[in-house]
């Protein structure tokens, strides 16, 4: 027996109107502090005069690290694209980064914006293609492909990480932003390429 | 301008009186969460934590459920830090009927017999009954905000419910 069948099947649902519950809890009233609390709370405020911002630094390291990454990428990048199809591929939906989702497909053309869910479906429907496609390409693509998207991937990763910490942070969002649509890019580019044979 | 963006930009007299907007709901909120004896100083700390956090406040939600949404978390941490572990916190409800059945309170109305009755619970079924019954949230938000399933507040909700049922039958 499921704990739900041991204790009730509706018995964590809405309480109803003639429920000793519903009735208490109708009559459980608001009351007033018995010592005004704002006197502690100004106490505890402490002085700002804008809204904080977080000051993102980084070390020589990290930037080094950042700045390699960042070639990798470009590199792999351009690699692809210098080996892509001499003509567009008719039949492979083709990704087109824009502001604004409008849910439409027309003439194989998927439009997608950067929010998690439209991001995530375009990069779902593009890694499968890709996956399907996959055999057509050199192995020595699908290794630069790969290693540029564990990059990205990465990058998302701690854009997102660090977003949790500063959710408002203008450089964290644009940094993530960036990354997510360098990951279309990459997905567009290698799906095309494999689409076209790899030639 | 609206008094939660002076406050944002640091004015205390706006954020005072986005206070005394609010006040009323979050000093409830936390009685009825953790009794009348904490809900001074959580009240105080709730509006200390709201300051601090305001520059987070992107009006993705209204600002009264922003505040009420931290005000939950703040009192959950503190039971937390109160020594009320997470497992603890949810299987202490297991002992809730026993406590039902030992316990007689006095004849009060029916509001007061449910503030008495509620304090007899245990704090992880006094808050999935307060934040579902009383507040409002779904299973999956209280879950959510506990870090357990939807299926674990549903059965802490009953759990609480049937106490409460046999305590307040008991004043009838």
């Amino acid at each position: 027996m499921t704990e739900q069948q041991q204790f009730g099947e509706h018995d964590h649902e809405p309480l109803g109107a003639d429920d000793i519950l519903s009735q208490a809890i109708g009559q459980w009233r608001d009351e007033a502090p018995a010592k005004e609390p704002w006197p502690g709370v100004a106490a505890r405020l402490e002085p700002r005069t804008a809204p904080r911002r977080t000051h993102v630094s980084f070390t020589l390291p990290q930037l080094a690290m950042a700045a390699s990454l960042l070639i990798a990428v470009a590199s792999g990048m351009t690699w692809l694209a210098a080996r892509g199809p001499a003509a567009p591929v008719d039949t492979q939906p083709t990704v087109v980064a824009q502001s604004e989702f409008t849910g439409e497909v027309e003439g194989g053309i998927v439009n997608a914006n950067f929010a998690d869910a439209q991001f995530n479906a375009a990069v779902t429907d593009l890694e499968q293609i890709l996956r399907n496609e996959r055999e057509r390409l050199d192995p020595r693509t699908v290794l630069v492909i790969e290693r540029n998207l564990k990059t990205i991937d990465l990058a998302i990763q701690e854009a997102r990480m660090a977003l949790n910490d500063d959710p408002a942070n203008a450089y964290l969002n644009s940094h993530l932003a960036d990354a997510r649509r360098r990951k279309l890019d990459l997905l567009r580019q290698a799906t095309t390429l494999a689409s076209a044979g790899g030639n | 301008m609206d008094d939660v963006v002076l406050a944002t930009q640091g004015d205390a007299a706006a954020f005072e009186r986005v206070y005394r907007a609010h006040v009323s709901r979050i000093f409830n909120l936390a009685r009825r969460m953790a009794g009348p004896d904490a809900a001074d100083e959580l009240t105080q700390d709730v509006f200390v934590r709201a300051w601090q956090k305001l520059a987070l406040f992107r009006g993705e939600s209204s600002f009264a459920t922003w505040l009420h949404r931290l005000a939950v978390n703040v009192i959950i941490e503190r039971f937390r830090t109160l020594g009320t572990t997470r497992e603890r916190f949810l299987a202490d409800s297991e002992a809730v009927l026993e406590i039902a059945h030992a316990t007689r309170t006095k004849h009060l109305d029916l509001s007061m017999d449910l503030q008495a009755a509620i304090e007899q619970l245990p704090h992880g079924a006094r808050t999935v009954f307060v934040l579902h019954d009383v507040e409002g949230y779904k299973h999956e938000e209280i879950g959510s905000i506990l870090g357990v399933s939807a299926g674990t507040s549903k059965s802490q909700l009953h759990r609480a419910r049937q106490t409460l049922r046999v305590l307040l039958r008991k004043e009838a």
